[in-house]
Protein backbone atom coordinates (compact mmCIF):
# COMPACT_ATOMS: atom_id res chain seq x y z
CA UNK A 1 0.00 0.00 0.00
CA UNK A 2 0.87 3.54 -0.79
CA UNK A 3 2.34 5.74 1.95
CA UNK A 4 1.08 8.92 -0.30
CA UNK A 5 -1.61 8.57 -3.04
CA UNK A 6 -2.13 11.34 -4.78
CA UNK A 7 -5.09 11.29 -7.21
CA UNK A 8 -6.38 13.88 -9.70
CA UNK A 9 -4.70 16.80 -7.75
CA UNK A 10 -5.74 20.36 -9.21
CA UNK A 11 -4.60 23.70 -7.62
CA UNK A 12 -5.36 26.99 -9.02
CA UNK A 13 -4.20 30.71 -7.33
CA UNK A 14 -7.33 32.49 -8.91
CA UNK A 15 -7.22 31.67 -12.77
CA UNK A 16 -3.76 30.35 -12.45
CA UNK A 17 -3.71 26.55 -12.48
CA UNK A 18 -0.42 25.64 -11.00
CA UNK A 19 -1.84 21.68 -10.72
CA UNK A 20 -3.33 20.34 -13.50
CA UNK A 21 -3.85 16.19 -12.63
CA UNK A 22 -1.26 15.26 -10.74
CA UNK A 23 -1.55 11.44 -9.83
CA UNK A 24 1.25 9.68 -7.79
CA UNK A 25 1.91 7.18 -5.37
CA UNK A 26 4.61 7.13 -2.83
CA UNK A 27 5.54 4.09 -1.22
CA UNK A 28 6.72 3.04 1.90
CA UNK A 29 11.04 3.80 2.36
CA UNK A 30 10.64 5.31 -1.16
CA UNK A 31 12.70 8.22 -2.10
CA UNK A 32 11.45 10.57 -4.68
CA UNK A 33 12.82 13.23 -6.45
CA UNK A 34 10.58 16.00 -7.88
CA UNK A 35 12.76 17.77 -10.36
CA UNK A 36 11.13 20.61 -13.43
CA UNK A 37 11.86 24.14 -14.03
CA UNK A 38 10.99 26.76 -11.57
CA UNK A 39 6.77 27.76 -11.84
CA UNK A 40 6.33 24.08 -13.02
CA UNK A 41 4.33 23.64 -9.90
CA UNK A 42 6.70 21.25 -8.18
CA UNK A 43 6.79 23.11 -4.98
CA UNK A 44 3.27 23.23 -4.63
CA UNK A 45 2.67 19.78 -5.63
CA UNK A 46 5.01 19.75 -1.94
CA UNK A 47 3.17 22.04 -0.32
CA UNK A 48 -0.27 20.41 -1.13
CA UNK A 49 0.46 17.26 0.67
CA UNK A 50 0.74 18.85 4.07
CA UNK A 51 -1.96 21.00 3.73
CA UNK A 52 0.08 24.48 3.71
CA UNK A 53 -1.97 24.58 0.28
CA UNK A 54 -5.18 23.80 -0.33
CA UNK A 55 -5.83 21.67 -3.37
CA UNK A 56 -8.48 23.11 -5.76
CA UNK A 57 -10.07 19.54 -5.89
CA UNK A 58 -8.67 15.54 -5.90
CA UNK A 59 -7.27 13.70 -3.49
CA UNK A 60 -3.78 13.66 -1.35
CA UNK A 61 -3.87 10.55 1.00
CA UNK A 62 -1.24 10.28 3.47
CA UNK A 63 -1.20 6.52 5.82
CA UNK A 64 -4.55 6.04 4.70
CA UNK A 65 -5.99 9.82 5.37
CA UNK A 66 -7.52 11.88 3.37
CA UNK A 67 -5.53 15.41 4.24
CA UNK A 68 -7.79 17.53 1.64
CA UNK A 69 -10.80 16.81 4.01
CA UNK A 70 -9.38 16.66 7.43
CA UNK A 71 -10.83 19.30 9.10
CA UNK A 72 -10.30 18.91 12.56
CA UNK A 73 -7.48 17.14 12.40
CA UNK A 74 -5.16 18.45 10.14
CA UNK A 75 -2.85 19.14 13.14
CA UNK A 76 -3.11 15.54 14.13
CA UNK A 77 -2.44 14.50 10.38
CA UNK A 78 0.91 16.94 10.08
CA UNK A 79 2.62 15.75 13.53
CA UNK A 80 3.29 12.43 10.59
CA UNK A 81 4.42 14.36 7.88
CA UNK A 82 7.95 16.37 8.69
CA UNK A 83 8.56 19.49 6.36
CA UNK A 84 12.28 21.06 5.50
CA UNK A 85 11.92 24.41 3.73
CA UNK A 86 14.18 25.91 1.33
CA UNK A 87 14.29 29.11 4.11
CA UNK A 88 14.76 26.53 6.92
CA UNK A 89 12.74 28.62 9.17
CA UNK A 90 13.61 27.90 12.58
CA UNK A 91 12.82 29.89 14.82
CA UNK A 92 14.99 32.90 16.34
CA UNK A 93 13.87 33.38 19.63
CA UNK A 94 14.78 29.79 20.64
CA UNK A 95 17.61 27.92 21.09
CA UNK A 96 18.74 25.15 19.02
CA UNK A 97 17.42 22.25 21.73
CA UNK A 98 14.52 24.30 22.30
CA UNK A 99 13.70 24.21 18.11
CA UNK A 100 13.82 20.94 18.58
CA UNK A 101 12.28 19.98 21.61
CA UNK A 102 9.65 22.17 21.41
CA UNK A 103 6.35 20.87 19.14
CA UNK A 104 6.34 17.37 21.02
CA UNK A 105 6.68 19.37 24.35
CA UNK A 106 3.55 21.65 23.60
CA UNK A 107 2.03 18.93 22.02
CA UNK A 108 2.38 17.10 25.23
CA UNK A 109 3.95 13.93 22.89
CA UNK A 110 6.60 13.87 25.73
CA UNK A 111 7.70 15.48 28.46
CA UNK A 112 10.55 18.13 28.54
CA UNK A 113 13.50 15.73 29.71
CA UNK A 114 12.10 13.17 27.24
CA UNK A 115 12.15 15.57 23.96
CA UNK A 116 15.15 17.44 25.51
CA UNK A 117 17.01 13.98 25.19
CA UNK A 118 15.52 13.01 21.86
CA UNK A 119 16.80 16.35 20.45
CA UNK A 120 20.36 15.81 21.84
CA UNK A 121 20.44 12.10 20.40
CA UNK A 122 18.79 13.92 16.60
CA UNK A 123 21.25 16.82 17.39
CA UNK A 124 24.27 13.65 17.40
CA UNK A 125 22.79 12.16 14.43
CA UNK A 126 23.09 15.75 12.04
CA UNK A 127 26.35 16.44 13.98
CA UNK A 128 25.85 19.15 15.50
CA UNK A 129 25.28 18.62 19.18
CA UNK A 130 28.06 21.04 20.58
CA UNK A 131 25.42 23.68 19.40
CA UNK A 132 22.46 22.91 21.58
CA UNK A 133 22.44 25.98 23.52
CA UNK A 134 22.95 28.32 20.70
CA UNK A 135 20.84 30.63 18.71
CA UNK A 136 19.86 30.11 15.25
CA UNK A 137 21.61 33.27 13.96
CA UNK A 138 24.71 31.88 15.40
CA UNK A 139 24.51 29.04 12.48
CA UNK A 140 25.71 29.28 9.52
CA UNK A 141 22.81 28.28 6.76
CA UNK A 142 23.89 24.68 6.32
CA UNK A 143 23.96 23.89 9.85
CA UNK A 144 20.66 25.96 10.32
CA UNK A 145 19.31 23.55 7.64
CA UNK A 146 20.50 20.71 9.45
CA UNK A 147 18.90 21.90 12.84
CA UNK A 148 15.66 21.92 10.60
CA UNK A 149 15.83 18.51 9.66
CA UNK A 150 16.60 17.37 13.37
CA UNK A 151 13.27 19.38 14.40
CA UNK A 152 11.10 17.66 11.83
CA UNK A 153 12.20 14.22 12.55
CA UNK A 154 11.65 15.20 15.98
CA UNK A 155 7.77 14.78 15.66
CA UNK A 156 9.14 11.05 14.29
CA UNK A 157 7.46 11.58 10.88
CA UNK A 158 6.22 8.96 8.60
CA UNK A 159 7.45 11.20 5.66
CA UNK A 160 9.44 14.25 5.25
CA UNK A 161 9.33 16.54 2.64
CA UNK A 162 11.63 18.66 1.01
CA UNK A 163 10.96 21.74 -0.15
CA UNK A 164 14.04 22.86 -2.39
CA UNK A 165 16.32 22.38 0.93
CA UNK A 166 19.90 23.51 -0.41
CA UNK A 167 18.76 26.13 -2.83
CA UNK A 168 19.19 29.30 -0.37
CA UNK A 169 22.73 27.21 0.76
CA UNK A 170 26.17 28.81 -0.36
CA UNK A 171 27.65 26.21 -2.40
CA UNK A 172 30.07 24.65 0.01
CA UNK A 173 27.09 24.07 2.06
CA UNK A 174 25.36 21.65 0.16
CA UNK A 175 27.23 18.86 0.90
CA UNK A 176 26.69 18.51 4.74
CA UNK A 177 23.13 18.93 4.13
CA UNK A 178 22.71 16.01 1.28
CA UNK A 179 24.92 13.89 3.31
CA UNK A 180 22.34 14.46 6.35
CA UNK A 181 19.45 13.68 3.61
CA UNK A 182 21.24 10.50 2.53
CA UNK A 183 22.03 8.88 6.03
CA UNK A 184 17.74 9.68 6.25
CA UNK A 185 17.34 7.61 2.96
CA UNK A 186 19.42 5.23 3.60
CA UNK A 187 17.37 4.63 7.26
CA UNK A 188 14.52 4.00 5.46
CA UNK A 189 12.62 6.98 5.46
CA UNK A 190 9.98 7.81 2.90
CA UNK A 191 11.52 11.04 1.26
CA UNK A 192 9.71 13.36 -1.40
CA UNK A 193 12.07 16.10 -2.17
CA UNK A 194 11.71 18.42 -4.43
CA UNK A 195 15.19 20.04 -5.69
CA UNK A 196 17.61 21.23 -8.47
CA UNK A 197 20.24 18.79 -7.14
CA UNK A 198 20.22 16.51 -10.38
CA UNK A 199 23.61 14.48 -8.40
CA UNK A 200 21.70 13.97 -5.48
CA UNK A 201 18.62 13.24 -7.33
CA UNK A 202 20.41 10.20 -9.37
CA UNK A 203 22.41 8.91 -6.39
CA UNK A 204 19.55 8.40 -3.85
CA UNK A 205 16.69 8.83 -5.67
CA UNK A 206 14.29 5.71 -6.04
CA UNK A 207 12.11 7.32 -8.73
CA UNK A 208 12.97 10.78 -10.24
CA UNK A 209 9.71 12.76 -11.05
CA UNK A 210 9.67 15.29 -13.97
CA UNK A 211 6.90 18.12 -13.36
CA UNK A 212 5.91 20.49 -16.23
CA UNK A 213 3.19 23.49 -16.49
CA UNK A 214 1.38 21.18 -13.72
CA UNK A 215 1.56 17.72 -15.05
CA UNK A 216 3.84 15.27 -14.21
CA UNK A 217 5.81 14.68 -18.07
CA UNK A 218 7.63 11.52 -17.30
CA UNK A 219 8.73 9.43 -14.12
CA UNK A 220 11.20 6.32 -13.69
CA UNK A 221 14.13 5.78 -11.83
CA UNK A 222 17.07 7.88 -12.08
CA UNK A 223 18.75 6.05 -14.52
CA UNK A 224 16.17 5.99 -17.00
CA UNK A 225 15.38 9.72 -16.61
CA UNK A 226 18.83 11.10 -16.87
CA UNK A 227 19.91 8.46 -19.08
CA UNK A 228 17.54 7.83 -21.41
CA UNK A 229 14.75 10.05 -20.96
CA UNK A 230 11.69 10.05 -23.77
CA UNK A 231 10.08 13.15 -23.23
CA UNK A 232 11.00 16.10 -25.63
CA UNK A 233 10.03 18.51 -22.71
CA UNK A 234 12.37 16.49 -20.00
CA UNK A 235 15.51 16.25 -22.61
CA UNK A 236 15.05 19.78 -22.95
CA UNK A 237 14.69 20.28 -19.79
CA UNK A 238 18.06 18.10 -18.60
CA UNK A 239 19.97 19.80 -21.22
CA UNK A 240 19.58 23.05 -19.51
CA UNK A 241 20.35 21.54 -15.87
CA UNK A 242 22.89 19.68 -17.01
CA UNK B 1 5.54 84.90 45.25
CA UNK B 2 7.81 83.21 43.31
CA UNK B 3 7.26 80.06 41.08
CA UNK B 4 8.74 77.91 43.89
CA UNK B 5 6.02 79.13 47.11
CA UNK B 6 3.42 78.50 44.09
CA UNK B 7 4.64 75.21 43.97
CA UNK B 8 4.81 74.48 47.58
CA UNK B 9 1.31 76.29 47.74
CA UNK B 10 -0.46 73.64 44.61
CA UNK B 11 1.59 70.69 45.63
CA UNK B 12 -0.91 68.02 46.57
CA UNK B 13 -3.42 69.51 44.14
CA UNK B 14 -1.11 69.18 41.47
CA UNK B 15 0.27 65.72 42.79
CA UNK B 16 -3.41 64.66 43.13
CA UNK B 17 -3.41 65.74 39.58
CA UNK B 18 -0.83 63.89 38.40
CA UNK B 19 -1.99 60.71 40.01
CA UNK B 20 -5.43 60.84 38.41
CA UNK B 21 -3.43 61.05 35.27
CA UNK B 22 -1.47 58.46 35.80
CA UNK B 23 -4.21 56.48 37.35
CA UNK B 24 -6.16 56.90 33.93
CA UNK B 25 -3.51 56.50 31.91
CA UNK B 26 -2.71 52.91 33.09
CA UNK B 27 -6.40 51.53 33.60
CA UNK B 28 -6.80 52.31 29.50
CA UNK B 29 -3.48 51.72 28.20
CA UNK B 30 -4.29 47.68 29.97
CA UNK B 31 -8.06 48.02 28.14
CA UNK B 32 -6.76 49.52 25.29
CA UNK B 33 -3.76 46.28 25.28
CA UNK B 34 -6.93 44.26 25.50
CA UNK B 35 -8.53 45.47 22.93
CA UNK B 36 -5.54 45.99 20.56
CA UNK B 37 -4.72 42.39 20.74
CA UNK B 38 -7.88 41.31 20.13
CA UNK B 39 -8.50 43.54 17.32
CA UNK B 40 -4.78 42.75 16.16
CA UNK B 41 -5.68 38.99 15.48
CA UNK B 42 -8.69 40.19 14.22
CA UNK B 43 -7.02 42.18 11.16
CA UNK B 44 -4.26 39.34 10.51
CA UNK B 45 -7.45 36.37 10.17
CA UNK B 46 -8.11 34.43 6.96
CA UNK B 47 -11.59 34.85 7.64
CA UNK B 48 -13.08 38.13 5.45
CA UNK B 49 -15.54 38.98 8.06
CA UNK B 50 -13.36 39.39 11.02
CA UNK B 51 -10.84 41.45 9.36
CA UNK B 52 -13.96 43.53 7.99
CA UNK B 53 -14.52 44.09 11.68
CA UNK B 54 -11.41 45.22 12.83
CA UNK B 55 -10.96 47.71 10.03
CA UNK B 56 -14.29 49.59 10.89
CA UNK B 57 -13.22 49.76 14.41
CA UNK B 58 -9.67 50.93 13.27
CA UNK B 59 -11.25 53.39 10.58
CA UNK B 60 -13.65 54.90 13.21
CA UNK B 61 -10.87 55.58 15.59
CA UNK B 62 -8.63 56.78 13.51
CA UNK B 63 -10.91 58.92 11.28
CA UNK B 64 -12.51 60.99 14.18
CA UNK B 65 -10.14 63.40 16.71
CA UNK B 66 -10.21 62.33 20.27
CA UNK B 67 -11.95 65.12 21.30
CA UNK B 68 -14.85 64.62 19.29
CA UNK B 69 -14.73 61.18 20.64
CA UNK B 70 -14.80 62.31 24.17
CA UNK B 71 -17.48 64.68 23.88
CA UNK B 72 -19.64 62.06 21.86
CA UNK B 73 -18.92 59.30 24.62
CA UNK B 74 -19.40 61.65 27.96
CA UNK B 75 -22.26 64.07 26.23
CA UNK B 76 -23.91 62.01 23.16
CA UNK B 77 -24.48 58.61 24.22
CA UNK B 78 -25.73 59.55 27.65
CA UNK B 79 -27.48 61.92 25.89
CA UNK B 80 -29.47 59.54 23.78
CA UNK B 81 -29.86 56.43 26.47
CA UNK B 82 -30.69 59.04 28.93
CA UNK B 83 -28.16 57.98 31.41
CA UNK B 84 -25.60 59.78 33.20
CA UNK B 85 -21.39 58.82 32.99
CA UNK B 86 -18.45 59.68 35.29
CA UNK B 87 -16.41 61.90 34.18
CA UNK B 88 -13.51 59.89 34.58
CA UNK B 89 -15.02 56.71 33.70
CA UNK B 90 -16.47 58.55 30.30
CA UNK B 91 -12.69 59.44 30.05
CA UNK B 92 -10.93 55.43 30.61
CA UNK B 93 -13.62 54.44 27.89
CA UNK B 94 -12.51 57.46 25.45
CA UNK B 95 -9.02 56.60 25.74
CA UNK B 96 -9.22 52.88 25.78
CA UNK B 97 -10.94 52.85 22.64
CA UNK B 98 -9.00 55.19 21.13
CA UNK B 99 -5.11 53.63 21.80
CA UNK B 100 -6.87 50.49 20.95
CA UNK B 101 -7.32 51.06 17.64
CA UNK B 102 -3.94 52.37 17.46
CA UNK B 103 -2.45 49.39 19.23
CA UNK B 104 -4.55 47.10 16.49
CA UNK B 105 -2.47 48.62 14.09
CA UNK B 106 0.48 47.90 15.98
CA UNK B 107 0.18 44.30 16.49
CA UNK B 108 -1.40 43.94 12.72
CA UNK B 109 1.96 45.22 11.64
CA UNK B 110 4.33 43.46 14.09
CA UNK B 111 2.46 39.92 13.21
CA UNK B 112 2.89 40.99 9.69
CA UNK B 113 6.34 41.66 9.96
CA UNK B 114 7.55 37.90 10.71
CA UNK B 115 8.03 35.76 7.64
CA UNK B 116 5.46 33.53 7.19
CA UNK B 117 7.45 30.82 6.70
CA UNK B 118 7.42 30.83 10.72
CA UNK B 119 3.78 30.23 10.97
CA UNK B 120 4.56 27.33 7.81
CA UNK B 121 7.14 25.97 9.77
CA UNK B 122 5.02 26.17 13.29
CA UNK B 123 1.78 24.59 11.73
CA UNK B 124 3.85 21.56 9.58
CA UNK B 125 4.99 20.13 12.87
CA UNK B 126 1.52 20.01 13.84
CA UNK B 127 0.78 23.60 16.01
CA UNK B 128 -3.08 24.08 16.24
CA UNK B 129 -3.10 28.14 14.63
CA UNK B 130 -3.51 29.57 18.16
CA UNK B 131 -0.75 27.86 19.74
CA UNK B 132 1.62 28.69 16.73
CA UNK B 133 0.84 32.39 17.01
CA UNK B 134 0.85 32.66 21.41
CA UNK B 135 4.39 30.48 21.19
CA UNK B 136 6.55 30.90 17.61
CA UNK B 137 4.55 34.41 16.12
CA UNK B 138 3.60 36.72 19.20
CA UNK B 139 6.97 36.21 20.68
CA UNK B 140 8.88 37.68 18.07
CA UNK B 141 6.10 39.86 16.64
CA UNK B 142 6.40 41.78 20.41
CA UNK B 143 9.88 42.80 20.45
CA UNK B 144 9.63 44.67 16.63
CA UNK B 145 6.19 46.19 18.13
CA UNK B 146 7.99 47.42 21.58
CA UNK B 147 9.14 51.11 19.91
CA UNK B 148 5.62 51.71 19.07
CA UNK B 149 4.00 50.05 21.94
CA UNK B 150 6.63 52.40 24.15
CA UNK B 151 5.43 55.00 21.88
CA UNK B 152 1.63 54.68 22.12
CA UNK B 153 1.79 54.40 25.90
CA UNK B 154 3.45 58.20 25.69
CA UNK B 155 0.81 59.52 23.59
CA UNK B 156 -2.40 57.93 25.44
CA UNK B 157 -0.50 59.12 28.40
CA UNK B 158 -0.41 63.05 27.09
CA UNK B 159 -3.86 62.42 25.41
CA UNK B 160 -5.40 62.63 29.13
CA UNK B 161 -4.73 66.12 28.87
CA UNK B 162 -7.61 66.49 26.74
CA UNK B 163 -10.06 64.90 29.40
CA UNK B 164 -9.86 67.97 31.25
CA UNK B 165 -12.35 69.14 28.81
CA UNK B 166 -15.26 66.80 30.11
CA UNK B 167 -14.06 68.14 33.29
CA UNK B 168 -11.63 65.28 34.58
CA UNK B 169 -9.60 66.72 37.49
CA UNK B 170 -6.44 65.57 35.96
CA UNK B 171 -3.02 67.21 35.58
CA UNK B 172 -4.17 69.69 33.26
CA UNK B 173 -7.28 70.48 34.24
CA UNK B 174 -6.16 71.05 38.13
CA UNK B 175 -3.65 73.39 36.53
CA UNK B 176 -6.79 75.32 34.90
CA UNK B 177 -8.44 75.31 37.98
CA UNK B 178 -5.49 76.65 39.77
CA UNK B 179 -5.47 79.63 37.30
CA UNK B 180 -8.43 80.18 38.23
CA UNK B 181 -8.36 81.07 41.10
CA UNK B 182 -4.63 82.78 40.97
CA UNK B 183 -4.35 83.75 37.37
CA UNK B 184 -0.60 83.07 37.39
CA UNK B 185 -0.97 81.43 33.92
CA UNK B 186 2.81 81.41 32.71
CA UNK B 187 4.48 79.47 36.24
CA UNK B 188 1.30 77.51 36.61
CA UNK B 189 1.61 76.00 32.91
CA UNK B 190 5.44 76.01 33.47
CA UNK B 191 5.15 73.66 36.45
CA UNK B 192 2.27 71.55 35.07
CA UNK B 193 4.83 71.20 31.68
CA UNK B 194 7.87 70.27 33.71
CA UNK B 195 6.08 67.21 35.83
CA UNK B 196 4.52 65.82 32.22
CA UNK B 197 7.97 66.42 31.00
CA UNK B 198 9.49 64.53 33.92
CA UNK B 199 7.33 61.46 33.67
CA UNK B 200 7.55 61.05 30.06
CA UNK B 201 11.24 61.19 30.38
CA UNK B 202 11.75 58.16 33.01
CA UNK B 203 9.04 56.18 30.95
CA UNK B 204 11.86 56.94 27.84
CA UNK B 205 14.35 56.03 29.95
CA UNK B 206 12.63 52.53 30.98
CA UNK B 207 11.68 51.84 26.94
CA UNK B 208 15.06 52.36 26.04
CA UNK B 209 16.58 49.92 28.66
CA UNK B 210 13.76 47.54 27.82
CA UNK B 211 14.77 47.30 24.19
CA UNK B 212 18.29 46.77 25.06
CA UNK B 213 16.96 44.04 26.97
CA UNK B 214 15.22 42.24 24.07
CA UNK B 215 17.48 41.50 21.26
CA UNK B 216 18.32 37.95 21.76
CA UNK B 217 20.61 35.90 21.16
CA UNK B 218 23.64 38.03 21.03
CA UNK B 219 24.34 38.56 23.90
CA UNK B 220 24.71 34.74 24.81
CA UNK B 221 27.11 32.15 24.02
Amino acid sequence: MGKVKIKNLKKSFGDLEVLKDINLEVKEQEVICIIGASGSGKSTLLRCINALEDASSGTVEVDGNDITRADGNINKYRQDIGMVFQQFNLFPHMTVLKNISFAPVALKLKTKAEAEETALKLLRRVDLEEKANVYPEQLSGGQQQRVAIARALAMNPDVMLFDEPTSALDPEMVGEVLNVMKQLAKDGMTMIVVTHEMGFAREVADRVIFIDEGFIVEEGPPSEIFGNPKNQRTINFLNKVL
Amino acid sequence: MNILTLVVQYWPRLIAGLGLTIQITIISLILAGILGMVFGLLSVSKRKTLRAIALVYVDIVRGTPLLVQAFFIYFGIPMALGIQLDPVVSGVITLSLNAGGYLAEIVRGGIESISKGQMEAARSLGLPYGMAMRSVILPQAIRTMTPALINQCIITLKDTSLLSVISVTELTQTGRLIIANNYRSFEVWLIVAVMYFVIIMILSKISKRIERKMSYGKSKN
